[in-house]
């Protein structure tokens, strides 16, 4: 048996209290010295998967992911939360989610100098401050539009008018009010004669939808879409892209991104740099990589988002996203995005109080 | 006197973290609740000005609609669940042997260790859009799409926690209750179910009051087995208050409802527990 006297015991406690003092303070120098570690915000599925592939096409940096939870705009009250001290170097949105973080000055311009293959992207879809800095980098274009399983729909979906056939009892899947920016009301409104400044024609339909008993499932996150059309719970609604990919790979699903009187809408994906980080030059770095002509198509092919690099290739699975100059005009409608995320508080408060009851 | 000091020392530490970790977020919350918001930002700024719209626009039918549907299901759940955990508790300390009633304690706590997401998902697979039971259900004529299943299905997902925690809150009340009471309610001429009404019930009702309450409040704070297997067609406040602070970053108003649920709840248990204590008082 070992005998330890009261003072041999303090004397052990004291040291290993030491020990762990001392370990705490090169605990910083450790984490100092893994100076390329990032942590970085995306959406889960093909997404993120896309974004690990190109992570392993480098060994600049290391990453660690951190998913969405909900829409984009679920991350700002956590950031907001701690802010100065952003817990993230970026975090992959679009321009609803940046507009909230160009307001409350989070981001770090950007530029061709920081980011060279900004060069190679469009000018005009890259998200500006009111001093017209560059504060996101745009990585690809996604398609929110209506779709459908043909195997399984008991009827095709045509035009908007479809949605109401009493054969579609509880088969649509439609977007929460916190999905899609509530482009599905706006698209709506559009085949009622109104447009994002004139939803009350969107509403009426949207009541009438609800009432139908035709929605099956109103989805709030992403998983929600797919599962559901995937197992065959609901049929056919309203999707954004990355939502379809991996069901379009089993299943025969018709995107009706080119259908007279069922609007497309387009939303940008990119990358939001955060003030404060201590790795900023590694982050830029990454994501000019990630924004490479390589990178773009092989971006474009897993996670399902049109590229904008203009020195990459399209993908063939991506041709519904590709348009002309007439098929853009024809088929793609252009809101007016300020006016869209102003009314986002109120509709869905308005949602709430006069679609939800219905359901 | 020094014991006195003594004790007020104690509660030092517990009064401080309760101060600091209850009171000033609530404080907080409650202030937001009165802020005003302008749509497209982060919440409140830091010098917004008070109002009360954020209280008047949840007087409307709609709203009152959520709360009813949130306490209506967090009812028919809380009692349902208490209809199937009392005679559980009672089969565990009545009728098991000790090493039965170990193990089935044991199973009990173990399911209070289980993550309520896992058991929501559990459900979902069994029951939900992919789940095995599906095409049995819609083979018999159940739409898995129907508003009563999907009700039906969140009040499943809410009895997963209510009847382990109820079982166990009963055990130690039926535990206290002397069988040898029952025993001369029967010498006395009197049936079974008679002697459990008129003496095992009232005897146990400050348990069963206190079980009723874990299981109500745990009820209608509930976000994620709603947000699951609600299919976004049952919400209950919790999910719009969720909706406030993370979707639309409408902080004042998601502490106005935050606010509005806090005082109901509080209202709820004061009630019952004022009633119960006036009834069952002897």
């Amino acid at each position: 048996m070992i005998s330890l006297t009261r003072r041999q015991a303090l004397k052990a406690g004291a040291a290993v209290a030491g020990a762990t003092v001392v370990g705490s303070a090169f605990g910083p120098i450790r984490r100092a010295a893994a100076a390329t570690d990032l942590t970085a915000v995306e959406w889960g599925g093909d997404v993120v998967n896309a974004m690990k592939k190109i992570a392993e096409k480098q060994d600049k940096v290391q990453i660690n992911w951190v998913l969405h939870q909900g829409g984009s705009g679920a991350i700002l009250p956590k950031i907001k939360a701690t802010w100065p001290h952003a817990d993230y170097d970026y975090a992959a949105g679009w321009e609803g989610s940046f507009s909230g973080m160009i307001k409350e000055d989070w981001l770090v311009p950007v530029t061709v100098a920081s980011v060279p293959n900004l060069a190679d992207i469009p000018q005009k879809i890259i998200v500006k401050n009111a001093k017209s800095e560059w504060m996101a980098v745009p990585r690809a274009v996604g398609g929110i539009y209506f779709a459908y399983r043909k195997d399984i729909s008991p009827v095709p979906l045509n035009s908007i008018e479809d949605l109401f056939d009493p054969k579609l009892k509880g088969k649509i899947c439609w977007p929460g009010p916190t999905q899609s920016m509530m482009l599905q009301l706006v698209a709506l409104a559009l085949h009622g004669g109104g447009n994002e400044n004139k939803m009350e024609p969107g509403w009426d339909l949207m009541k009438k939808l609800a009432k139908s008993g035709n929605i099956g499932r109103i989805a709030v996150t992403d998983t929600d879409f797919t599962t559901s059309l995937t197992s065959g719970e609901t049929v056919g609604g309203f999707y954004s892209e990355p939502q379809l990919t991996s069901v379009a790979k089993s299943f025969p699903v018709v995107r009706l991104t080119k259908q007279q009187g069922m609007p497309t809408f387009l939303y940008q994906s990119g990358f939001a740099v955060f003030k404060n980080r201590p790795n900023l030059d590694a982050t830029l770095a990454f994501i000019n990589h990630a924004i490479s002509p390589e990178m773009s198509s092989l971006y474009a092919e897993i996670a399902g988002e049109a590229l904008l690099n203009v020195k990459a290739k399209t993908p063939d699975s991506l041709k519904h996203l590709a348009f002309t100059p007439e098929e853009f005009d024809k088929f793609v409608y252009v809101p007016n995005f300020d006016v869209v995320l102003s009314q986002q508080d109120a509709w869905t408060k308005r949602w709430e109080n006069e679609i939800a009851p219905l359901l | 006197m020094t014991q006195g000091r003594g004790s007020f020392l104690l509660l030092l530490p517990s009064g401080g973290l309760f101060l600091g970790l209850f009171f000033l977020p609530m404080a907080g919350l409650f202030i937001e609740s009165f802020r005003l918001y302008v749509p497209g930002n982060i919440g409140s700024s830091a010098n917004a000005p008070f109002t009360l719209a954020n209280y008047q626009e949840l007087l409307t039918p709609a709203f009152a609609g959520f709360l009813f549907e949130t306490l209506r299901i967090s009812l028919l759940a809380s009692l349902a669940g208490l209809l199937f955990s009392f005679p559980l508790a009672y089969w565990i300390v009545r009728k098991f042997s000790p090493r039965w009633r170990a193990i089935t304690v044991g199973l009990f706590v173990t399911l209070m260790f289980l993550n309520v997401l896992v058991r929501t998902y559990a459900l979902e697979l069994t029951f939900g859009a992919a789940g095995p039971l599906r095409p049995a259900l819609l083979w018999l004529g159940i739409s898995t799409n129907g508003r009563g299943y999907i009700e039906t299905l969140v009040g499943a997902g809410l009895l997963h926690y209510i009847v382990p925690v109820a079982t166990l809150t009963l055990l130690g009340t039926i535990q206290n209750v002397d069988p040898r009471l029952i025993d001369a309610a029967q010498a006395l001429g009197a049936p079974g179910w008679r002697a459990h009404l008129g003496i095992t019930l009232p005897l146990c009702m400050r348990g069963i009051l206190a079980a009723f309450l874990f299981a109500f409040t745990f009820s209608i704070s509930a976000f994620v087995i709603p947000m699951i297997l609600g299919k976004g067609r049952v919400l209950f406040i919790s999910n719009l208050i969720y909706n406030r602070f993370s979707e639309i970053a409408d902080y004042p108003s998601g502490a106005a409802i935050s606010m509005v649920l806090f005082l109901v709840a509080l209202s709820i248990v004061y009630v019952t527990s004022v009633q119960v204590s006036k009834r069952w008082s002897a």
